[in-house]
């Protein structure tokens, strides 16, 4: 067993994180206009992924530039819906607004939510969280297929990496570009990094018929999980935050 | 061409961040300057040859040291500068192909950088001529075999005409005939005072190319 494997053996069960991550994503999606209940679920999201362990450091290194994009983006949001009190105001054009900042922070916090429900898979190794898939009968070939692409994310980044680093190489000075020349250089990135990807996906698929993937109707695995009583009490503590979530979703009561 | 152009690394030391695979592997060269017209640098797997060939064209930054061309340090240059006077030639050549056409991959660059359509394709069409590389002008550029897709990356490093060319494993995928012909248009290239860097295990081609060699070890040059 490796290492990251025989840590997951700690870990809830996988089966309770799927279930955690689409009842914090889908109120994510579901919750408007209320920016509390969105603070509030965001501050559960940060407390599960605390206790599932996930490396925020390293998530920050990883998604640094990615926030300060969601958080550019925010701001354009705030400015774009001005609506209550006028907090800025330019020549006229009202550039902060408490509605604005509103509903940029919900946007934020949207996002936010999203990135920290996928975070806590990063704590589980691939063969863990496959085996997770194929137990709640998701079908194993789109279970493994979802794994591959996850493993080829990084491989894809290095690529564009180093395609634009090649381009630059042939005397091509990116910020000396008009933006319309600038945008013809992104397709000519763009391009062989997909035909590269359908090439690796070619190549593995090949391997993997090698290998007789599939060669057997039913698949046996040596490693099989089982939920333990904390992940059922876990699993019932999820069902009891979505009952309250809808209750005051439908009802809408205002606990905030 | 018209001075002879100057590479020089000094005091050079490098290492690769934690987040990479090599994170074991250190480099440090106190003075390399490429002499004559050719140098090769030889030496076994993993022993930072390549790592030497990208700090020489600038696509990693030394830790400490610096790189000099023609005796200016290039720390603050952009990269498509840096192409202007330094070609470089990747181990992996689908890494630096980036149009479906071979007669495009080598006439786009060109364009971006503002030579007029008629002129670009002209030298494009030269270029394929002197690879052998004019029957495929049309065909798809990804599925070409290993060794079409290195003469084409190749030809392609050769649109800019930079000053000095570092080539990694130039010869892979090349058979017997076309390896002479490679040879025969760096040794043209080095008839016009452009240098070579060549990092190759191919001992018979870097004695075709009667080229100053270097020995890597260890991430040192051993013979300094």
């Amino acid at each position: 067993m490796t290492r990251k494997l025989q840590r997951t053996v700690r870990l809830p069960d996988p089966r309770v994180v799927f279930a955690l991550a689409f009842v914090l994503s889908s109120f994510a999606v579901v919750i408007r206009g209320n920016l509390w209940l969105m603070i509030g679920l965001m501050a559960v999201s940060l407390l599960c992924a605390v206790c599932i362990g996930v490396d925020f450091r390293q998530m920050w290194r990883r998604l640094r530039r990615l926030l300060q994009l969601l958080l550019i983006v925010s701001i354009l949001r705030s400015v774009f819906a001005p609506s209550g009190t006028i907090l800025l105001e330019l020549w006229g054009v009202q550039i902060l607004t408490v509605g604005g900042i509103q509903i940029g922070a919900l946007v934020l916090l949207r996002l936010g939510l999203f990135i920290t429900s996928g975070a806590m898979f990063t704590c589980y190794s691939v063969r863990v969280l496959i085996q997770g898939m194929v137990q709640i009968k998701m079908p194993y070939e789109l279970a493994y297929m979802v794994s591959v692409g996850v493993r080829f994310i990084p491989q894809l980044a290095e690529e564009l990496k180093d395609s634009l680093t090649a381009l630059q190489l042939r005397g091509v000075v990116i910020e000396e570009l008009k933006l319309k020349k600038k945008l013809s250089l992104y397709t000519y990135l763009i391009l062989p990094v997909i035909v590269s990807s359908m090439q690796n996906a070619k190549e593995l698929a090949m391997s993997m018929e090698m290998r007789a993937f599939r060669a057997e109707r039913n698949r046996t695995s040596f490693y099989a999980l089982s939920l333990k009583p904390s992940d059922i009490v876990m699993l019932c503590g999820i069902l009891a935050f979505t009952i309250l979530m809808g209750v005051i979703l439908i009802v809408g009561v205002d606990i905030f | 061409m018209d001075e002879r152009f100057t590479l020089e690394l000094r005091d050079i030391s490098f290492s690769y961040p934690a987040r990479e695979r090599r994170q074991n592997f250190s480099l440090a060269v106190k003075h390399f300057v490429p002499s004559g017209q050719c140098t090769a640098i030889m030496g076994e797997n993993g022993s930072g040859k390549t790592t030497l060939g990208k700090l020489a064209a600038g696509l990693l930054r030394p830790d400490a040291g610096c790189v000099l061309y023609d005796g200016e340090d290039i720390a603050g240059w952009k990269l498509g500068q840096i192409g202007r006077q330094v070609g470089y030639l990747f181990q992996e050549p689908s890494r630096q192909l980036f149009t479906p056409r071979p007669l495009e991959e080598l006439s786009f660059a060109q364009k971006l950088r503002g030579v007029p359509q008629d002129e670009a394709e002209d030298k494009a069409t030269e270029l394929l001529r002197q690879f052998e590389l004019e029957h495929i002008k049309d065909n798809t550029t990804y599925t070409l075999s290993r060794g079409e897709k290195q003469r084409l990356a190749i030809a392609a490093a050769m649109v800019a005409q930079p000053r000095f060319f570092v080539l990694d494993e130039p010869t892979t995928g090349l058979d017997k005939r076309r390896r002479g012909i490679l040879a025969e248009t760096l040794h043209s290239l080095m008839s016009k005072n452009v240098g070579i860097l060549l990092i190759s295990h191919d001992c018979a081609f870097v004695d075709e190319m009667q080229a100053d060699i270097r020995i890597m070890d260890g991430g040192g040059l051993v013979d300094a």
